[in-house]
C-alpha cells in the first residue's frame, strides 16, 4: 500500500510527538520541572479545583495562550499537561513547516534536515520537552512571517489579514512580541511605495516621485494608513481591551505582565539576572550590543536565508526586522537575559527562507552542502547555547538531559508540599503563591490552600488564626522573600495584632517554614 | 388614412431605413409587433413616435376609461395584446372597437376580423395606456397565478402562514417554561438563559469569521477571467430576461436607461422587462415622458394583494422570453459584462448550478456614515460571506438583485414566494433543499446605499422580517430540512438566516447588561454571570466585537475602499442601527406580514459613472 505525501508527514508527525513525549516525560521522572511550567500547572488547578475569584486567575494568568493550551491537556495529568503541551505543540510546528516545505519543494533532502533539526537540536527538543511555552511563539511566529511573505507575493488580504491574526497570538504567547511591531512600521511603508504602479523601478526614486504627486501621495498614505490598520489594530484592539479587563478585574493596566500573581516571568527573570549579576564570576556576555551576532553564531543558517532573498529587497528588510526587535529587547528590558526562545525564531525564520527560496536556487548541490554542514554546525551551537546560558531553567533542562541524572530543583518544594499533603484534612494552609506557586503545584488538594486569588485571603493575612491552621512563611533565605507579605517578618508583626495566638514551626526548609497556628485563649 | 406607420417613421426620419430592416426581421423571428420592438429595443422615443403621429393626422385618445366589453375581451389572449400592443373592447355600431398603438398592424386587423368577424374601430392610442389597460382587463389568471401558484403546488414551502400550530406551541411553551424558572428561580434560570445566548454567541463568531477567512482565501479567484468573457460569441447568446420591478421611482428611470444601454450584451436579446404596479402612474408617465429611446419592456402588474416585489416578478415572468433570468433594481449600475461572465459561467458549471449571485456594492459609499456602513457591510456580505458559503457548500441566501437564474428551473421551482419578504433569500434555501447549487461570480452591480436613516431602518425591518419568515417556513420541519440539505446546510442555515435575526434582537439587551455591569455593582452581576459564563460572555464581548469590526474591515480592504477602513470601528453603533429594524421586523412579523416597506431610492445626491469593464 503506497502512502500519500500527507499521510507520510502526518505520520513523522506522530513519531515525533510520541518522541518528544518519551523525552518529557522521562525528564518530569527525573525531577525535572521549570518555574513556567509549574507556574501552569498551580494555575490550572485554582481555575478547575479552586474556590473563590477563578475569573482573573482565567482571564488575566498570562501568558494567556499557553496557559489555556496546557488547559487542554490537564484531562490527562495536570502536572504533565504542559509538557505534552509543548510536545504536541512542537510536532505541530514540525508538520506546519514540512507541510509548506513539501508543496514547495520536491526533494526529499530538505525534509530529511527538517527532521534531523526538529530530532536532535538541543533547542527543538527544548522547546518541545520543557513545558514551555517556546512552542506557541515559534508556531505562530512561523506562520507570522509565513503569511507576510505570502502577502508579498499574493498582495490578498487573507494572506495580511492572517498575519495579523497570527500576531495577536504571537503577542498573547508573550507579550514583548508587541515590539516587534515598532519595526514593522518603516517597512510598511517601503511595502506600498514598491506596489504602487509606478514606471520608476529604484525605491528612493518611487518614494520621491509618489510624495510629489498630489494624486499618488494621497493614494500612498492611504494605502499605507489601510495596511497598518489592516496589520495592527488587531492586535493593538485585543491588547487595549485586554489592559481594560485588567483595568476591571484588577485595578491595573499592567497586571498581566507587572503582578507575579498573573505571570511567573516577573521575579524569575529579575532572580535569574541578579544571580548571575552578583555572582562571583561576573560573565555577563550578553552586555555586549552585539546580541546580533551571537544570533548570528547560534543560528548561521540565518545568513543563508539573507543570501536566498537578496534581489527582493523588502523581504531582506523583513528577515532583518527580528534583529532589530531583540537589539531593542535587549535596550529595554536592560535587566534581563534573552530567552532561548528568542534565539530560536531565528531558526525558524531562516527554514521559513529555505521553504520560499530553496528551489529557486540553481546549484542544488552546493546548497545542499552548505545546507548540511551549516545545520551540524547549529546541532552543537544550540547545544553550547542552552549548556552555558545563564537562565536556570535552560542550563537544567540540558544537564539534566545530557546527565540523565536526577534533578533536585524543586525536591524543595515537593517536600514542603508533602508535608502539607498529609495534613489533616479539613485544615487550611495560609501561602501566598506570588512565590510559593511551586508548593502550591505540587499540593494535591489546591482547597486546602488559602491564596491570593480568593476574597478572603486579605483577611486571611489580618487574622490567621480565624481562616487557617498553617501558614508558609518565606525564610530569610528565599531569594523571593522580598516580594511576600508572608515572610520572616510576618510573624513577629501578627504576634503584636494577638498575642493570645501562637505559632508553632511544624516544619522548615532552607526556603520555607511551616507554621502551625495554635490558639493559647 | 393608408400609410404604413412604419413608413411614415422613416419618413419623418426618426428610423434609419437600415433600423426598418432589423425591426422586420426581429418581428418576424420574435413575433412582437413592429411597435412594440420600434418603442422597446431603443429605436425610437415615445414622444417621437407620437409626434410623428400626430402630423400624420393621428389623434391619441385617453382610453383609460372606455367601456370594455368581458365577451370581446375573453378572445384574446393576454400575451397576444401585449405583443401587438393592441387590444379589442367592445362591439359598438357592429364594429369591434380596437385600441391600437400602431393602427397600420394589418396582422392584429387580420385577427380581429377572423376573430370577431366584424370591422375593426380603431381608436390610436399610447402604447403605455393599451398596456396598462390590457394587464388589468387581462392579467387577473396571471397574477392569480403568481400570488397563488406556489402555495398551491408546495405549501410547505409557502410563507402565507407565518406560525404554524407547532411552532406557535413550541415559541409558548418556551416563554411559559421561561417565566415559570424566572418565578421558580430567577437566578439558575437567568444562568442557563445566559449560558445558552453566549454559546449561541460564540458560536455564531467563529463561525462567521470562519466564513469569512474561506471566502477571503479566494478573492483572486476569478470564476470568469476576462479572456472567457471575450470568447464568448454574440450570434451563440440565449435571449436574457431582466426583470425591473420598481414602484414610485420615477426620478430613477434615466438612469436606468443609460445603464441598461450599457450592457455589453446583444440589444435584441435582452428581454428587458419593467414591471410596474397598477396604481404607480408617476413611473409610468415617467416613462411615457422619455425624450430618447427606451430600452425596455413595460409590464403592468394588476393589483392584488400582497403587493410585493416577488408577486410582481412572478407576473413578470409570464411574459418573459428568456434562457436566463436576472433581477436588477432600477437605480442598479452592473458591470456592462455581467451578463456575458454569466452566460460563461453556466457554460463551464455543471448542470446542477441554477442561478449565479454577483456581488453587490455602492455607488454613493462616501456619501454619509450610513452610505460608509451600509458599503462595510455589503462589501463583507458579498465578498466574504457568501464566496464562503459557496465553498463549504452551505446554502446561500441570495441578494435583493443581480441574482442570475436558469428560467426553466426557476420555474420548476415554483419561482418568487409573494408572501415572503425576502423571497431572494427563502429562494435560495429551496433550490438548495431541491439539490441545485448557487454559485458567486465576479462580477459586481453597483446600487444605491440608502442614505437616509428611517429610510434604511424600513428597508432593514423588511429584510429582517423576511429572515425570520424565511426561517419559520423552512423550520416548520426541521428533521425533514436536515435531511434535505445536510448537517452541514442545515447549521449553515441556522446560523446565517436564524442567528441574523436573533442576534441583532439579543445585541441591546445585552449591551444594556454590560452597560449596567460597567456603571453598577459588579458583585450583582457576578450571581447571574458565574465565572465561565462571565469569562465566555467578556470573550464574546471583546473578541466577538474587535473581530466583526476587523473582519470588515478586511473586506474593505480587498475593495480598496481605504478611506473606509476606520468607519469599521462603528460597527457596534450601527448593530444598534440593526436592532432598532430587527424589533420593528418582529412587531411587523406579527401584526403585518405581508407588508412590503418600500425603500426610497433616487435620494443620493452622487453621480454614478457606469461601470463600464473593459
Amino acid at each position: 500500500m503506497k502512502i500519500s505525501k500527507t499521510q507520510f508527514l502526518f505520520i513523522l508527525t506522530l513519531i515525533l510527538g510520541a518522541y518528544y513525549l518519551v523525552i518529557g516525560v522521562y525528564l518530569n521522572h527525573l525531577g525535572y520541572y521549570n518555574q513556567e511550567n509549574i507556574f501552569y500547572i498551580e494555575k490550572t488547578k485554582i481555575v478547575f479545583e479552586g474556590l473563590g475569584n477563578r475569573i482573573k486567575v482565567m482571564g488575566l494568568t498570562s501568558p494567556l495562550l499557553p496557559f489555556y493550551a496546557t488547559f487542554i491537556f490537564s484531562i490527562f495529568n495536570t502536572c504533565l499537561a504542559p509538557v505534552i503541551a509543548s510536545a504536541v505543540g512542537t510536532a505541530i510546528l514540525f508538520y506546519i513547516i514540512a507541510d509548506a516545505l513539501t508543496k514547495r519543494i520536491n526533494d526529499d533532502f530538505y525534509l530529511y534536515m527538517l527532521m534531523i533539526l526538529f530530532f536532535l537540536h538541543p533547542g527543538m527538543l527544548y522547546a518541545a520537552c520543557s513545558g514551555k511555552a517556546i512552542y506557541l511563539v515559534l508556531i505562530f511566529f512561523f506562520l507570522f512571517f509565513f503569511n507576510l511573505l505570502k502577502f508579498y507575493r499574493s498582495n490578498t488580504t487573507f494572506h495580511v489579514s492572517l498575519a495579523s491574526m497570527c500576531l495577536v497570538i504571537l503577542i498573547f504567547c508573550d507579550y514583548k512580541f508587541i515590539w516587534l511591531t515598532l519595526f514593522f512600521a518603516p517597512l510598511v511603508l517601503a511595502i506600498t511605495v514598491q506596489s504602487l504602479n509606478l514606471g520608476e523601478k529604484e525605491s528612493i526614486f518611487r518614494l520621491f516621485l509618489s510624495f510629489n504627486r498630489p494624486s499618488l501621495r494621497r493614494k500612498l498614505i492611504n494605502k499605507t494608513f489601510a495596511i497598518y490598520v489592516i496589520l495592527f489594530i488587531l492586535p493593538i484592539a485585543s491588547i487595549i481591551c485586554y489592559k481594560l479587563l485588567n483595568l476591571t478585574h484588577a485595578n491595573d493596566l499592567n497586571y498581566f505582565i507587572e503582578s507575579p500573581y498573573a505571570t511567573w516571568s516577573v521575579l524569575v527573570d529579575k532572580l535569574n539576572y541578579d544571580i548571575t549579576a552578583t555572582s562571583a564570576n561576573y560573565q555577563l556576555p550578553e552586555l555586549s550590543v552585539m546580541v546580533s551576532v551571537r544570533v548570528i553564531c547560534f543560528c548561521p543558517l540565518i545568513l543563508l536565508a539573507v543570501y536566498l532573498f537578496r534581489k527582493s529587497t523588502y523581504q531582506v528588510l523583513t528577515i532583518l526586522t527580528p534583529f532589530a526587535f531583540i537589539e531593542f529587547l535587549h535596550i529595554k528590558y536592560d535587566k534581563l537575559f534573552l530567552n532561548y526562545e528568542y534565539y530560536l525564531i531565528f531558526l525558524i525564520l531562516s527554514l521559513l527562507c529555505l521553504v520560499f527560496k530553496a528551489q529557486a536556487i540553481k546549484r542544488q548541490n552546493i546548497l545542499k552542502i552548505a545546507l548540511l554542514v551549516i545545520i551540524l554546525v547549529q546541532l552543537y551551537t544550540g547545544y553550547i547555547f542552552l549548556s552555558q546560558s545563564l537562565i536556570t531553567d535552560e542550563k537544567s533542562f540540558i544537564t539534566t538531559l545530557a546527565t540523565h541524572e536526577v534533578n533536585t530543583d524543586q525536591a524543595e518544594s515537593m517536600e514542603m508540599a508533602e508535608v502539607i499533603n498529609n495534613l489533616p484534612k479539613d485544615s487550611h494552609v495560609l501561602m501566598d503563591d506570588a512565590i510559593s506557586y511551586p508548593v502550591a503545584a505540587f499540593t494535591h488538594d489546591i482547597q486546602k490552600l488559602t491564596l491570593p486569588y480568593q476574597y478572603l485571603f486579605l483577611s486571611a493575612i489580618e487574622t490567621p488564626y480565624y481562616y487557617d491552621n498553617y501558614i508558609l512563611i518565606a525564610t530569610a533565605k528565599n531569594p523571593f522573600a522580598g516580594y511576600t507579605q508572608l515572610n520572616n517578618k510576618y510573624i513577629p508583626l501578627i504576634r503584636i495584632v494577638n498575642s493570645g495566638v501562637n505559632y508553632k514551626r511544624v516544619y522548615e526548609t532552607n526556603n520555607w517554614i511551616l507554621y502551625q497556628i495554635v490558639s493559647t485563649q | 388614412m393608408s400609410i404604413s406607420i412604419p413608413e411614415l417613421l422613416v419618413n419623418d426620419g426618426f428610423i434609419l431605413p437600415g433600423d426598418q430592416e432589423k425591426i422586420h426581421d426581429f418581428s418576424e423571428r420574435s413575433g412582437l409587433s413592429y411597435v412594440k420592438i420600434a418603442l422597446n429595443f431603443g429605436y425610437i422615443s415615445r414622444k417621437n413616435y407620437e409626434r410623428s403621429l400626430i402630423n400624420a393626422g393621428f389623434t391619441f385618445a385617453p382610453i383609460r376609461n372606455e367601456a370594455f366589453d368581458i365577451e370581446v375581451l375573453k378572445k384574446v389572449e393576454l400575451k397576444f395584446a401585449n405583443d401587438q400592443v393592441a387590444l379589442p373592447l367592445r362591439i359598438e355600431n357592429n364594429k369591434v372597437v380596437t385600441l391600437m398603438s400602431d393602427p397600420s398592424n394589418q396582422f392584429f386587423i387580420d385577427f380581429i376580423k377572423f376573430t370577431y368577424d366584424l370591422e375593426p374601430e380603431i381608436i390610436v392610442a399610447n402604447d403605455l395606456d393599451i398596456t396598462w389597460l390590457s394587464h388589468k382587463l387581462l392579467g387577473e389568471k396571471y397574477v392569480k397565478a403568481s400570488v397563488f401558484d406556489l402555495l398551491k403546488r408546495d405549501p410547505k414551502s409557502s410563507a402565507s402562514t407565518t406560525f404554524t400550530n407547532p411552532q406557535l406551541i413550541i415559541i409558548f411553551v418556551m416563554i411559559g417554561i421561561i417565566a415559570v424558572g424566572l418565578v421558580l428561580s430567577f437566578k439558575n434560570t437567568s444562568i442557563i438563559i445566559n449560558v445558552i445566548i453566549s454559546t449561541f454567541f460564540l458560536i455564531a463568531i467563529i463561525f462567521k469569521l470562519f466564513l469569512a477567512l474561506v471566502g477571503s482565501r479566494f478573492e483572486l479567484h476569478q470564476a470568469v477571467t476576462k479572456a472567457e468573457v471575450r470568447d464568448v460569441m454574440d450570434d451563440t447568446l440565449s435571449i436574457y430576461t431582466i426583470l425591473l420591478p420598481v414602484y414610485k421611482e420615477d426620478k430613477l428611470i434615466k438612469k436606468l436607461i443609460w445603464n441598461l444601454q450599457s450592457l455589453d450584451y446583444p440589444r435584441e436579446k435582452l428581454d428587458i422587462k419593467l414591471l410596474i404596479e397598477e396604481d404607480d402612474d408617476k413611473t409610468l408617465k415617467a416613462v411615457q415622458n422619455l425624450d430618447f429611446p427606451a430600452v425596455f419592456e413595460v409590464i403592468v402588474v394588476p393589483f392584488h394583494m400582497p403587493k410585493t416585489k416577488p408577486k410582481a416578478c412572478n407576473y413578470g415572468l409570464h411574459f418573459s422570453r428568456g434562457k436566463y433570468l436576472t433581477i436588477y433594481d432600477a437605480e442598479d449600475i452592473p458591470d456592462t459584462d455581467q451578463l456575458k461572465k454569466v452566460v460563461a459561467l453556466f457554460e463551464k458549471l455543471p448542470s446542477n448550478y441554477i442561478c449565479i449571485q454577483s456581488a453587490l456594492n455602492y455607488f454613493n459609499r462616501n456619501e454619509n456614515f450610513l452610505t460608509r456602513m451600509f458599503t462595510l457591510e455589503y462589501s463583507y456580505w458579498f465578498d466574504y460571506m457568501l464566496p464562503g458559503l459557496d465553498t463549504l457548500d452551505i446554502p446561500i441566501p441570495l441578494g435583493g438583485t443581480s441574482n442570475h437564474f436558469k428560467m426553466d428551473v426557476l420555474i420548476e421551482l415554483g419561482a418568487w414566494d409573494p408572501f415572503n419578504v425576502t423571497e431572494d433569500a427563502d429562494l435560495g434555501v429551496r433550490a438548495y433543499a431541491k439539490g441545485y447549487k448557487v454559485a458567486i461570480i465576479n462580477s459586481t452591480t453597483y446600487e444605491e446605499a440608502n442614505n437616509d436613516p428611517i429610510n434604511w431602518i424600513r428597508q432593514r425591518s423588511r429584510w429582517i422580517k423576511g429572515y425570520m419568515q424565511t426561517y419559520l417556513v423552512h423550520m416548520r420541519n426541521p428533521v425533514t430540512l436536515w435531511k434535505k440539505i445536510g448537517w452541514r446546510g442545515f447549521l449553515g442555515f441556522n446560523f446565517f438566516i436564524g442567528a441574523t435575526s436573533a442576534t441583532f434582537l439579543a445585541y441591546p439587551l445585552l449591551l444594556g447588561i454590560f452597560i449596567s455591569y460597567l456603571i453598577f455593582d459588579f458583585s450583582t452581576m457576578h450571581t447571574l454571570f458565574p465565572d465561565w459564563v462571565l469569562f465566555m460572555s467578556i470573550f464574546n464581548l471583546m473578541v466577538g466585537n474587535i473581530l466583526m469590526i476587523y473582519i470588515n474591515m478586511m473586506a474593505v480592504f480587498k475593495r480598496r475602499y481605504f478611506e473606509l477602513i476606520l468607519f469599521a470601528i462603528a460597527n457596534p453603533v450601527y448593530w444598534l442601527m440593526h436592532s432598532a429594524a430587527a424589533y420593528m421586523g418582529l412587531y411587523q412579523l406579527v401584526v403585518n406580514p405581508f407588508y412590503w416597506e418600500k425603500t426610497n431610492h433616487g435620494l443620493s445626491k452622487v453621480n454614478n459613472p457606469t461601470n463600464v469593464i473593459k
